[in-house]
């Protein structure tokens, strides 16, 4: 059977954009032209006279028609703030950001409703906005939602440790900021989707790039009011995601649509409606001081953290529930005596905030790197010196962290080492010494990043739930669903390893049908696929394999012990030519299983049945509350020569080392790795959403927001270590978020580094050419000031 | 007003009107059918809609479609020989140069016309090659990787 990469590389990807049915309409949304505004009037009727225009939709319809879009997560904990705004999927007599969705048409083709879409008239009366979070924050600022008291939507407090004693004990506290610029994934492909409404039936199907079908099945059937029995959800092929597509609420628009119309109807987004309307992530500012010894060791940080949420993060989206891992994950992978750590999530008239490859503990962790760095230059000591001096030790596993996640398993030090051996850091430094005589400036810079994966949060879409099926079809075939929908990151692939290792078959001979909302789960977010989903898969298997193992026994005449299964074989190990193919098991299990049939203990226990469905739950989670069940490392080494004429950073030397856990595929693992390294360097160096003064986002394409070519995305180079997890059916770890956080992390470290004689600490990031061309020149100007 | 236009898309030759507004990515895609070729920016941004134009990439978004009059095109579908798929394919399946593959068509033309034009290829003069095709998933390790050994490949004759 063809499997899913030799399909696309074949160009028989099914996307979105693919789909044709009989009768399908397009719809186009149309988008505000303000930053905040009144909608005073919609006049639609020269647009509906067009020819081939089926309907038009306004807030008007939505909510007469839909439901407000259901609240993520509703957090409010004692002493927070956590305000939930009240939604509708289209824009109802307000927009709050440039391009939200205001209306949308339906055609019977695309360019007839782009057309159509120009001849609405929308009048609409401007009001005072606000794209600033310390704006926001002031009193008298303009307020989204005018029913709250300010443009906080969410404040949340951790005390972790003793963060009082740590202080005192200290010999010196240093001020720490960090500011990382608006970013987001817009992989390739944009959303889209074409729901199908059966009259007759009353039932909705929706396909679409669908992270999460499941939780999309939910949101959908709420906002529609429809039971959820008569919704379904299918991923299609999917162009990349990255956590990007694990939201809904335009999707709600085009079903609507279909309802309307009776017909099929398609949607799909191209990137400038993509970065416009997407989740945007990232935007977050640090403050915050830190108790150290004089000789290197961490005790105790104060810090707050803002968000920029854009309009919200609770309802389109989840965004807001990532202030939590972001002041969570600030203790990283040290030994501290207390905390604090506050967030605030601030609404502003920008595009909603949801999730991004790191989602919110990539923020925390970033912090505490530049944190480290900075305690380093203080004392004296190198950057790899401050970690070590206060890594957790391999013997210390399972350690419960101040933050009260529990450490499944690492090797810390190990990590590090092979990174600084892997990039030859002493000679990087000798070298690094002699070009500087030469007025060339090039910088070693790292980064140590434990990656907390596979998120169960209550009260919350995302508990933690998960299915996963594994069946044996009559011809002998294997069938494997579950919720890891295939986004490139190699779902189908994993599934079929994990099955074909426990149950001996043939890797060709497993299908993984694309993930349809039938099965329930929440979907490949927070890298959970190797942490929930591999191991109810391998746990399903199993369960399986003892009912071949069973059934193998009667029709071979066998004790069970002595079958076991190779290479699609099910054979006795003492007289091998006692053999059945899987497809002859399967056949006489299903219809002919002999004159004598099954002995009545196999049938009283439904063991002939080739069929399991099972779930798995974290019992690290259970056990300790730990919201995260594994907890990867990776050590980033980069070594950068800084431009001082243009201010432009090449990267000469890139080094990754990582411990995934027991990794079910190295080359899925290096793939994540590649991609999430130069993602981060994306956003090190290029990537940034920049609003006008206006309140319209400038940066809408590719050419604006520059994501790495292949010219600017160095070789990489990657070291491995395993220290299986203790608590995942297999041992694998989630991975594939550490390498887009440490990446940021160590190419910003490697810049501050190179800058060393110009005494610039590089505190926000991009660190474009243009500011870093700026950095140099306002410090040659100025002796002996910090500049950032 | 529609406009008389004739080309060969993958050897097939085909005469069709079309409304002289039509890009050639609107054209191969929703004409002809030819689905391999991905609409990501539509503006001439990401790459993804690339083909060859009488053997040369272009973005096809960015191309007329009456700008293909008399011209020989080329997409993934035409890299196939039956149900072979093209050595260069091959390469990108065993390096792993794909992972969602939305970029991949535009990528495969684009290192066709290198590999058939440049011979030999250094890693930098690879990945200057394709900088005009964008990839989020991979980080271009597997890309350049497969393109390399294709290029090789095809000098000890596998490849056509």
């Amino acid at each position: 059977m063809e499997n899913k990469e030799r399909r696309l590389v074949s160009g028989k990807g099914q996307f979105v954009d693919d789909l044709e049915f009989a009768g399908m309409a397009s719809l186009v949304f149309v988008g505000s032209p303000y930053a905040h505004a009144k909608i005073l009037r919609i006049d639609v009727n020269k647009a509906l006279e067009t020819v081939g225009v089926l309907t038009i939709i306004t807030g008007k319809e939505i909510v007469e028609l839909t439901n407000p879009l259901p609240v993520q997560a509703d957090l409010k904990g004692p002493g927070w703030i956590w305000r939930l705004p009240k939604v509708y999927a289209l824009a109802v007599a307000r927009v709050r950001w440039y391009g939200e969705p205001v209306a949308a048409v339906v055609a019977e083709d695309e360019n007839t409703a782009r057309e159509a879409a120009d001849l609405i008239e929308i009048e609409y009366e401007p009001l005072p906005f606000v794209n600033d979070v310390v704006e926001a924050m002031k009193p008298g600022s303009p307020l989204l939602y005018s029913e709250w008291e300010s443009n906080v939507q969410a404040h949340v407090k951790f005390d972790f440790g003793d963060v009082d004693s740590a202080f005192a004990e200290a010999d010196r506290v240093i001020k720490v900021s960090w500011r990382e610029g608006r970013a987001s994934g817009f992989p390739i492909e944009g959303r889209g989707c074409v729901a199908s409404y059966d009259k007759i039936m009353e039932s909705l199907t929706v396909w679409g790039s669908f992270q999460t079908p499941f939780t999309a099945k939910h949101i959908f059937a709420e906002t529609l009011g429809m039971p959820e029995v008569k919704v379904k959800i299918v991923s299609v092929d999917i162009g990349g995601a990255f956590g990007n597509k694990l939201h809904t609420w335009k999707g709600q628009v085009v079903a609507l649509a279909s309802v309307l119309t009776g017909r099929p109807v398609k949607w799909f987004e191209l990137l400038r409606e993509w970065i416009v309307t997407g989740p945007h992530q990232r935007d977050v500012v640090w403050e915050g001081e830190v108790a150290i010894k004089n000789d290197g060791r961490v005790l105790g940080l104060k810090a707050n953290v803002i968000i920029d949420l854009g309009v919200e993060g609770t309802n389109r989206g989840l965004g807001t529930m990532s202030i939590i891992p972001a002041c969570c994950s600030v203790p990283n992978a040290y030994h501290w005596k207390g905390m604090h750590v506050e967030g605030y999530g601030i609404v502003t008239n920008k595009s909603f905030y949801c999730a991004y490859r790191g989602y919110g503990k990539d923020k925390g962790i970033k912090f505490i790197e530049r944190v480290m760095d900075q305690v380093a230059r203080e004392v004296g000591i190198t950057p790899e010196e401050v970690r070590f001096i206060n890594f957790i030790q391999p013997d210390e596993f399972p350690y419960r962290q101040i933050n009260n996640y529990t450490y499944d398993s690492g090797n810390y030090p190990a990590v590090l080492n092979k990174a600084l051996e892997l990039a030859v850091v002493k000679y990087c430094r000798e070298r690094q010494r002699e070009l500087t005589q030469q007025g060339k400036y090039i910088g070693v810079g790292m980064a140590f990043t434990i990656e907390p994966a596979g998120i169960a949060a209550p009260n919350t879409l995302f508990g933690g739930m998960t299915e996963a099926n594994v069946k044996i079809m009559p011809d002998g075939t294997v069938e494997v669903n579950s919720d890891w929908t295939d986004l490139g990151q190699g779902a189908e692939e994993s599934n079929a390893i994990i099955v074909s290792d426990i149950l001996g078959c043939k890797i060709e001979d497993i299908v993984v049908p694309p993930v349809t909302s039938d099965w329930i789960g929440m979907g490949p977010l927070s890298s959970r696929g190797a942490v929930y989903i591999a191991s109810a898969v391998a746990k399903a298997a199993k369960m399986i394999r003892e009912k071949i193992l069973t059934c193998a026994s009667v029709f071979l005449k066998e004790p069970r012990e002595n079958i076991d299964i190779a290479d699609g074989i099910i054979y006795s190990v003492d007289d091998p030519e006692k053999r059945l193919t899987y497809k002859e098991l399967a056949q006489r299990v299903y219809f002919f299983p002999g004159p004598r049939a099954f002995p009545k203990e196999v049938l009283l226990k439904h063991d002939h049945l080739l069929d399991v469905t099972t779930t798995w739950y974290s019992p690290n989670t259970a056990e300790t509350g730990s919201t995260y069940t594994t907890f990867c490392s990776s050590a980033d080494v980069a070594v950068v020569e800084v431009d001082t004429q243009t201010g432009v950073t090449k990267i000469l030397k890139y080094v990754h080392v990582h411990d995934a856990g027991k990794i079910i595929s190295q080359e899925i693992v290096d793939g994540q790795i590649h991609g999430g390294v130069v993602q981060g360097i994306g956003e090190a160096l290029y990537e940034k959403l920049v609003y006008s003064q206006n309140g319209l986002l400038l940066s809408d394409s590719y050419s604006d927001y520059l994501m790495p070519t292949a010219t600017d995305s160095p070789d990489i180079i990657v070291g491995h270590l395993e220290t299986p997890s203790p608590f995942t059916e297999l041992g694998s770890k989630g991975m594939g978020e550490a390498p887009i956080i440490g990446s940021k992390a160590a190419i910003i470290a490697a810049i501050e580094d190179a800058l060393t004689p110009f005494n610039i600490r590089v505190s926000n990031s991009p660190a474009t050419r243009e500011k870093v061309w700026k950095w140099i020149r306002d410090s040659q100007k100025k002796s002996n000031n910090e500049v950032t | 007003m529609k406009v008389p236009v004739r080309f060969k898309v993958n050897k097939e030759e085909h005469k069709l009107e079309v409304d002289p507004r039509t890009t050639l990515l609107e054209l191969l895609r929703n004409q002809l059918k030819i689905k391999s070729v991905h609409r990501g920016c539509e503006v001439g941004d990401c790459g993804a809609c690339t083909v060859l134009l009488n053997g040369e990439p272009v973005y096809s978004c960015l191309t007329l479609a009456v700008q293909a009059n008399e011209a020989e095109i080329t997409t993934v579908e035409g890299l196939m020989k039956d149900h072979e798929l093209h050595p260069l394919m091959k390469s990108f399946l065993e390096n792993r140069g794909l992972q969602c593959g939305y970029c991949t068509s535009g990528l495969l033309m684009t290192a066709y016309f290198l590999i058939n034009n440049l011979g030999e290829l250094t890693e930098e003069e690879i990945r200057k090659g394709i900088e005009g095709n964008i990839c989020r998933c991979t980080g271009y390790m597997g890309i350049v990787k497969a393109i390399k050994a294709a290029a090789e490949g095809k000098n000890s004759g596998n490849w056509w």
